[in-house]
Parts: C-alpha cells; structure tokens; sequence
C-alpha cells in the first residue's frame, strides 16, 4: 500500500465562493486523497504556510471573485520563496477564468486551470496520476519545511508498513522545555476551537513562545480524509505555530498508526507546547497511552445525556483536566455538579473548568489556560 | 421550544382548521350558505377585461367549483389574490394591465366599489435588483444590480442605468474587499480592489457613489447588497445622506440593505464577527431603523445564497423561512412588536429550473403569514412574505453559453408564476464576468416580453396558479418544509442549528449531489452532457477588470482620509467600543463612527472587542 495523496485546497482572500471547492474535496476524499482544507477567504501567506508545514504535493486554489492572476502568481512567488517550488499550483473558478488567463498564469508557474464543465470524475483522476506519483524532494532549507518533511517521512513509512507496529518506546529528549498537552472528548464538544483559544492566549501570554499542534481527523471509506480543523482554526495559521493535521488512516481510537512517531519527533523539537488533538471519541477511548504527554484534557459537551452515562466514560478516570465546554447552554449546570460528583471517587488529582470557547475572551478557557501554563 | 416549533404547530393547525372548516361548511347547513353566498358574491364582482385581439376574459380567475366544502377549501386554505393565506398571491391585481373602464357599463362591476382601479401595490420594488412587477409604459426596467472599480465609476453607471426613469432604484454591488470589512489599503488586497463590486472604504466614497441621487426623495431607493459589515455600511450611508441633505434626511430614505447575517454563516460567507457578535450589530440597526427610518428595509432575509450554493429548492424555503422567524423572534425580544417589524422585513429568493420552483414561493408565502399571524401575533400588513426573486445564476454555464437566455426566460415565468412583488434576471454571460451591458439588455428585456408583451401575466390574475400538478407540487414541498423546520428544532432552533453545522453540510451535500448528477448524466444539462457541440470554443469576454492605477488612486484616498480625521476617529472609536460593552443599542455610536473612520478601523476595533468569525467548513 502506498500513501495517499495528500494535498491543500482554499479559496482567495475576499473571496467565499466555497460551493465549488466542497464539492471537490468531497469527490476527492471518496476517491482516496486526503485533502487539507484551508477553507475561504486566506492570505496568499496562510496558504503556502499550511502547504510547507502539511507538506502536501499540491495546492488547489477555487478562485471566482477575479484577481486571480495575481493571487495564483503570489502563492506560486511564495512557494519559490521557501524553496518549496516542488509544491504544485492548481486549481479553477469556472468561466471566471479565461483562457488567455490561463495561459499568463501557466507562464507564471502555475500547473493546471480546470474550467467550467469538467467532470469531478476528471479532476480527481488528473490530480491522482499528477499527485500521486512519489516525487524527489528537497529536504527543505526552512525549519518547517524540514520537520514537515520528516513528519511525512513517518507517516509515509507507516503507510507502507515499512515500520513494525510497535508500542512505542520513544523517551523524551530535551526534558524540561516543552509541555505537551493532550486535549479529547467526543465530537461535537468544541475541542477544536477551544485548542485554537488556548493558542491565541499562549501567543499573547509568551511572545517568544512557539507551539506545535497535531491535530486529527477521520479517514472516510475510501481512505481519503477532509481535514478541515485549519479553517476553523483562525489564531493558529500564525509563523509561531507549526500545525500538522493527521488523518487516522483506518486506526480507531483517535489516533493514526503514525502519531507517537510524530508526537515523538515534535516533542524533541524545539517548541514550548506541544498540543494534540484527537478525533471525537467514544466512551471507551482512551487515546493518550504515551508517555511523551504532560497533561491530559477531556472536552466535554454538557449534552451528554443521562447522568449513567458519565460511568461508562475511561477518560474521565484518566484525564487531567475535564473541560465542560458550551457552559452556557442550559444544561451546563446540572452537567458540571454531575461531573464533578463523577470525578470525587478519584484518587488522582482532577481539575473540573467550566469554558465557553466560542465566546471572545472567555474567563473560562483563561482559567485553563493558566493551569495548562503552571509549570510543574 | 424555539417559535420555529410554534410555527409547525401553527402550520398543522392551520391546515387541520381548514378541513375542518370544510366539514362544517357540508354539514352545517348555514354555515355552508354563507359560504356559497360569498363566492357569488366574489364571483359576481369579477370585472371583464379585453385583450388586444377582442377575447373577453376575467380579471380574477377561479376554480370551477361550486360545492361548499370545496368553496371552503379553497378560499380558508389558499385564498383569493391579496387574502389570507397569500396562497395565490400577496396582492390583488399584480402584474395585471391597469383597469380601463369599459365603454358600456356592465351592469355587476357596479356593486364592485372598489374606485381606484389598476392599483398596483407593489410591496417591494426597493428591494428590486431590477425590474418592477408593474408593466411601465416609458420606461425600460434597467434596474440591474450594478458595482464596478471606484464609486464615480459605479456612479457613472447608475446615471447611464437610470437616465429614462422617474424613479431611481438603484442595487449596488460592492467589491470583495468591502464585503469582508477590510480595508482597501490592507495587505495582500491590492488586486481585488473593485473587483466583482464597488470599492467603499469611507464616507466619502459613499457621497461619491451616489452622487447627482435625490437621497430621500420618494423617487429614489437604494438597494445596498451588503451583509457582513451591513450596520457599518448603513451607518455611513446615513452620514452620507446627512451630510448632502441634513439631519431631516434620515426618516424619509429608502431602500434596503441585505444585512441578513444568518445565511451568510449558511451559505455566502462573508461573515466578519462571531455569529452572536453579527446578530447583536444587526439587531441594533434593525431596531433603529425600525424606530427612525419608517422607509427603510434593514434586511433582506435571502435564500438566494442557499440556492446557489447548491442546496434544493426545499433546503432554500425552510433555511430562509426558519431564519425569517428567528429575526422575527429576536425582534419580538427588544420588545417590537409584529406590526413594527412585520412590514419592514423582506424576502430574496432564487429561482432555478427544477420543478418545486412552480410553487416555492407560493408556499413560503403561506408558512410566513400563517406563522406571522399565529405565532406572533401580526397584523395582515406584517404576514406578508415580499419577495425579490433573482433567476439562478448557478443553472447557467459556460458551454454554449446563449442558451442561458432560455434557462432564464424558463426561471423568469416561474418566478412569475409565484407571484413575486420583483425581479432580477441574470445576464447570459453570468458564468464569466460581471454582465457586459449587451447581455444585460438582453435580461431586462425578458421581464418586458413577458410582462408586457406577452398575454400570459397582464390580463388575468391567478392565470397558471391552481392546476391539480401544482397543487400537488404545493403540498409535497410544504410538507418537506415543515419537516427542515422539525430537524431544525430538534437541534434547539436556527441558532442551535447553524452551530451544528447542520445547514452548511445539508446545502454541501445537495451541491454535491448536483454536480455528480451533471457528470452521471442523470441530471441534463443542455450542450453540456447532452447535445454537446464538441468542436465549440470558449468565448472570449471583454472582462470588466479595475486598472492598477484605480486601485492606488483608492489606497491613496483612504490613507488621506484616515490622515486627515486621526484624531476624531481615535475618539469616536473609543466611544463606540464603550457602548458595544454595554447592552445598549450602538448604532448611534456606530453613525458617529462612520463619519470620521474607514470601514476597516470600525471593523479592526470592533473585532477586538467581540472576536473574530471563526468560519467552519
Ligand atoms: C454560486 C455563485 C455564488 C454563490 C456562492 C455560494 C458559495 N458558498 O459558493 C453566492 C450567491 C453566495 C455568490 C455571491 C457572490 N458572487 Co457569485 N457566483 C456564483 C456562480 C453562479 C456559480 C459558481 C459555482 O459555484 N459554480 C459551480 C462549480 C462547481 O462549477 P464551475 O464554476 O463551473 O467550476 C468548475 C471548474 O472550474 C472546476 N473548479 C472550480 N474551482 C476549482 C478548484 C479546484 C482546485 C479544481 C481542481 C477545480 C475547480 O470545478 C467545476 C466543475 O467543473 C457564478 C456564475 C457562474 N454561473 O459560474 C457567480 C460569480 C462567480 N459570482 C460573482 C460575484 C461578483 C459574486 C459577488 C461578489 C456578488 C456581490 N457583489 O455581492 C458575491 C460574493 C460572494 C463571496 N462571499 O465572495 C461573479 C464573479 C465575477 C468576476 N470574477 O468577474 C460571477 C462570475 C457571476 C457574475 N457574472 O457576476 N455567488
């Protein structure tokens, strides 16, 4: 089995025309490729950002609100920039783009423009063939574009089962330095934007801190993946974050074959936090074994539904912290004092916080922010 | 329970009145006569018109029955032209010829008195894109959506547009970089200055844009197709105003500003704060606006978007009529009531090719004035559903792309059809660029050939509604209707809704389905997967695209600005963001913003205070 293909899409600055681009990463996750998506309205800057650190083989870019010779060229200067030209430019914007447009921005570098009435069926074989086929890389000069590649190194090897699966040994290097905190819980409880308020506060709070994020998304049938978690990440598409998202590759539990490796290798980088992410668990899950991982977190929804529940949740024995995200829906009392009766058997020192991540500058999620910060 | 529960049991209600009504009408003998009495009654003052080749017909068309209980059902549950529920129509005459009085006096028209004839309400041509529901005789409906490059350019067009009319109605389109709030001399933005759109970053451009206009003459309405930062962009709209025609200028304008932030999280994307954040700024415009500018139109509640960013015609309907509710709800919260709001809200619909577009509208119109009426209590100026229809631009393409003068002229009948109050059909270029003024002619002229020049619509009310095929059309899509609105509930409501997800991957999904049913070839597209001419080249365009120099011209003006007021807005903005800290109402503050900032400071300072939008997937 090889790797998939694995590729970045996104949609221009002041642009929203998302119809087109979610149709394709659709058809492309059905058909094996596993899609980093960026989503509307980004930067040139954010683009190439996320292509180096997620080391995709190319970027496709749905652009209809004009400007896009321009735009195309910017992301394809850029790329050059960080001597990451082996990266390839495509993309379309139906009869937006013409073709004397298309032959200016080819000239500039660009790969491919796919115009209106091209068939899904297409697209996703042209980008397959193009994509698919291992190419020689530079190692990279950056020190994103280095461990980006490394990460991809990992994964890949997994992918075709070059490396025994075997329980991680792996010892943490530069002790002392890096905290790595792992943040769980089932879907829907809002642990990824409640990651990306705790970045945005780490950012403010350290203005010298870097942080790295791995965060994980399922594979569908098919084997492709939509990870989607940088569009909803806006605080974390910044030069101090690197951010990898993984796609579980058929694992269950949370996790992908991959992830201690890279966890491994992102700890004895040179990050002051670590984080990582699970995809929503169930009740059994209990996703952090590894030993590299400070603190653990459990996201939980207040909807959780009847209190008997609650028994049946590992993580809850387990975690560290437990967050009752979306406080302010009705139910968040009763779920908090539920919780918390839940948490006193306990032996082990439990924290309960209470958070409304999707509120601007939540009390809450300042609060956990200031334990995952306290230095042990 | 959210209101969008009581709706459903208003709708379900409702529906089981009338069968019931019916019931009674059949076994209750007096109730039954009563109910005969009134439809001769109806029937009786039918006036006749004729057409141009001598026909007689009349100008109210009814089914032929004449049973009670039928007689019931027709009228409880769809109602005349202009009657509760607006089944058939909001307004009686519509798009009907003005009334002549005939040489000879019938005998029955007298009893009719009703004395101003061929009136024709035409409840919403503000929010007309384009061209108005009434046949006018000199004058071309030219009332195209229009932005292009800088505010004079865009200016230029609206006189060129407006020339021949008495009334101006003018619809502007901004360029991306103002839709998202952001400054024109922001980073990374120079090359989509005016483009798709005008480029506003000030006041001052806004005097431009607009300028040579009688600002609140009742000739004049400005349509404004804005969302995200739409509070900030009306307040400087009003400082505009004010400043060419004085304080006493602000209750008499008119027109509308799309302002309707939920489909924008749904659909368009161009939100700039949280949703919360978003809702409270629109809230407080609606509600001054409401107060201060009884002319005013703060918001377009649209499906538009949904429709073409793919979803089915049902999806449409129930996203637009469930977020139609939830304003409601939120308005009837700062304690207006139905009547205040009711009329100043309305609806902007598209309208494809598949076939729930026979009816959708009739049956919006009827959900909204049977929720308007039941749940919140509205007057009948409050229950009705005005609506602005735009012909969908998603169903035209590239490949022999003059067929899509057909696509729309089949879409325009529809809308018709529906009875919508007006209309925007789409240029047959649409699928490559901002429309060129040959195509745009085009366009305009098929609302007149059938408006106008066609019998179909002028001469008989009610003439293609009612047919057994669209009355079974009618009930299957509000059925489907009401069962979008159960799932939405079921999530705790709109809000509840949109945080899940739930209506950006139904529309993903459709949009999906959509395109894989172009390219199986279930779904026929003409000259693309059938008929397919396979020696055709694309056309070229001449493309509407805003030199370099404008763009600079616009970053020079705007840091001049921003020199020229550094003081004032720095304080203006202090204050703005201490009243957004409280709970009261900050559209005055966000006026006095306007007159010294840049859309982008607002947005910048405004952002730190509430946060960004965070977009989901
Ligand atoms: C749908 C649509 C909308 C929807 C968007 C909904 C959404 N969430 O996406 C709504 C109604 C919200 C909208 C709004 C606007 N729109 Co619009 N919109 C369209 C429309 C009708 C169709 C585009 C579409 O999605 N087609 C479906 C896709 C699947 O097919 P396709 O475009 O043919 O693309 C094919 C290929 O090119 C390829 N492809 C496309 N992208 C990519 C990317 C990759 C990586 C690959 C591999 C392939 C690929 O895949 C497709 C399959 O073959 C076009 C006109 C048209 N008929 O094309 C205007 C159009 C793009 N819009 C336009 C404009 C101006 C706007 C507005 C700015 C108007 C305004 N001033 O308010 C706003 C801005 C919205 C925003 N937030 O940016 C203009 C752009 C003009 C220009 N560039 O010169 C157009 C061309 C219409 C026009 N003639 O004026 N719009």
């Amino acid at each position: 089995m090889s790797a998939p293909v694995r590729i970045l899409t996104a949609v221009p600055i002041c642009d929203g025309h998302d119809s087109a681009i979610n149709t394709i990463n659709l058809e492309f996750i059905r058909h094996g490729i596993e899609v980093v998506y960026l989503g509307f309205h980004r930067y040139a800057g954010d683009i190439v950002r996320a292509a180096i650190q997620e080391d995709v083989g190319a970027i496709g870019i749905s652009s209809y609100n004009g400007g896009h010779v321009e735009f195309f060229a910017e992301v394809v200067r850029q790329l050059k920039k960080y001597n990451a030209a082996d990266i390839k430019v495509f993309g379309g914007g139906g009869g937006t783009i013409t073709h004397d447009d298309q032959r200016i921005m080819q000239r500039n570098g660009v790969d491919k423009i796919f115009f209106a009435g091209t068939s899904l069926g297409d697209m996703t074989q042209w980008v397959r063939q193009r994509y698919g086929t291992a190419r020689k890389r530079s190692l990279g000069k950056s020190p994103d574009m280095k461990l980006a590649r490394k990460l991809t190194e990992i994964e890949d090897s997994y992918a075709q089962r070059k490396r025994p699966r075997k329980k991680s040994a792996a010892k943490r290097h530069s002790l002392g330095k890096t905290r790595v905190l792992g943040f769980t819980g089932p879907g829907g409880a809002g642990k990824t934007t409640l990651i990306d308020e705790i970045v945005l506060r780490l950012l403010q709070r350290e203005p010298k801190a870097s942080v790295a994020i791995l965060s994980h998304d399922p594979s569908v049938v098919g084997a492709g993946a939509l990870l989607g978690d940088r569009a909803t990440m806006i605080n974390s598409q910044d030069d101090r974050v690197f951010m990898r998202s993984m796609a579980t590759r058929g694992q269950a539990g949370g996790l992908s074959p991959a992830t201690e490796d890279c966890l491994a290798l992102l700890a004895q980088s040179d990050f002051d936090y670590v984080i990582i992410e699970t995809v929503g668990t169930g009740q059994e899950a209990m996703p952090f074994q590894s030993k590299l991982i400070d603190q653990t977190v459990l996201v939980m929804n207040p909807d959780y539904g009847a209190r008997l529940q609650l028994q049946k949740i590992v993580m809850l024995d387990l975690a560290d912290i437990v967050v009752v995200n979306k406080s302010d829906l009705d139910r968040a009392k009763t779920a908090a004092n539920e919780i918390e009766r839940r948490l006193e058997g306990s032996k082990r020192e439990q924290r309960l916080i209470s958070t409304v991540a999707k509120r601007h500058r939540d009390r809450g999620v300042d609060k956990l922010c200031d334990l995952l910060m306290e230095k042990k | 329970m959210s209101k969008l529960g009581h709706v459903v049991e208003a709708v379900e209600n409702y529906n089981r009145f009338v069968e019931d009504e019916v019931k009674r009408a059949r076994s209750d003998k007096k109730f039954g006569r009563q109910m005969l009495e009134r439809w001769d009654e109806i029937k009786r003052n039918i006036k006749i018109g004729t057409a141009p080749t001598g026909l007689k017909l009349p100008r109210l068309a009814l089914p032929e029955i004449d049973e009670a209980g039928d007689i019931t059902r027709y009228l409880l549950g769809e109602g005349l032209p202009g009657e509760f529920p607006y089944l058939s129509g909001a307004y009686r005459e519509m798009y009907l010829e003005p009334w002549q009085e005939p040489k000879i006096e019938l005998g029955s028209f007298e009893k009719n008195g009703r004395k101003k004839n061929g009136q024709n309400k035409n409840g919403h041509a503000e929010n007309g894109a384009s061209g108005l529901t009434k046949p006018k005789q000199a004058e071309e409906p030219t009332r195209l959506f229009s932005g292009l490059m800088l505010a004079e350019d865009t200016n230029k067009r609206f006189h060129f547009l407006s020339a021949h009319q008495r009334s101006k109605r003018l619809s502007t389109a901004f360029d991306g970089v103002t839709l998202y709030g952001i400054d024109s001399d922001a980073d990374g933005v120079l090359g989509k200055i005016g483009e798709g759109g005008v480029a506003v970053d000030t006041v001052e451009d806004m005097m431009r844009l607009y300028d040579g206009f009688e600002l609140g003459s009742p000739n004049f309405s400005a349509s404004m197709t804005i969302s995200g930062p739409a509070p900030i962009i009306m307040a400087m709209y009003i400082a505009a105003a004010k400043r060419r025609f004085g304080p006493e200028v602000v209750p008499n304008l008119r027109g509308t500003i799309q302002a309707d932030i939920f489909k924008e999280v749904q659909a368009q994307n161009e939100t700039i704060f949280p949703t919360e954040a978003s809702l409270r700024f629109l809230g407080d415009m609606m509600e001054w606006t409401t107060r201060h500018m009884p002319r005013w139109y703060p918001v377009s509640i649209s499906g538009y978007h949904i429709g073409e960013a793919g979803s089915t015609p049902v999806q449409q309907a129930a996203y637009t009529l469930s977020n139609g509710f939830a304003y409601a709800e939120m308005m009837a919260k700062r304690g207006l009531s139905a009547d205040e709001f009711g009329p100043r809200l309305s609806f902007f619909l598209d309208c494809g090719l598949d076939v729930e577009y026979i009816a959708l509208t009739r049956v919006s119109r009827r959900i909204w004035a049977i929720g308007m009426r039941d749940v919140f209590g509205a007057g009948p100026k409050a229950q009705l559903f005005k609506v602005h229809t735009q012909t969908s631009g998603r169903s035209l393409i590239a490949a022999e792309f003059r067929n899509n003068l057909t696509r729309t002229a089949a879409e325009l009948m529809l809308a018709y059809m529906n009875g919508t109050n007006s209309s925007h059909s789409n240029s047959a270029d649409e699928p490559f660029t901002t429309p060129s003024e040959e195509w745009i002619r085009l366009s305009a002229h098929s609302q007149a050939i059938l408006l106008e020049e066609s019998g179909i619509f002028k001469h008989v009310m009610n003439m293609l509604s009612g047919s057994p095929g669209m009355k079974a059309v009618e009930r299957a899509v509000e059925a489907a209707i009401l069962e979008e609105f159960r799932q939405i509930e079921s999530l705790g409501g709109v809000m509840g809704a949109v945080e899940n997800r739930y209506q950006r991957s139904q529309i993903q999904n459709a949009a999906h389905r959509y395109e894989e049913q172009i390219y199986n070839g279930t779904r026929p597209m003409i000259a693309l997967n059938k008929y397919r001419n396979e020696h055709e080249e694309m056309p070229e365009f001449e493309l509407a695209r805003t030199p370099r120099a404008k763009q600079q011209l616009q970053v020079h003006r705007l840091q001049q600005f921003k020199k020229k007021n550094a003081k004032k807005a720095e304080q203006a903005l202090e204050k703005l963001i201490g009243v957004v800290e409280t709970d009261e109402n900050c559209f005055p503050a966000l006026m006095e913003a306007a007159e010294v900032c840049s859309l982008g400071q607002i947005v910048t300072r405004l952002q730190e205070v509430v946060g960004r939008f965070r977009p989901m997937v």
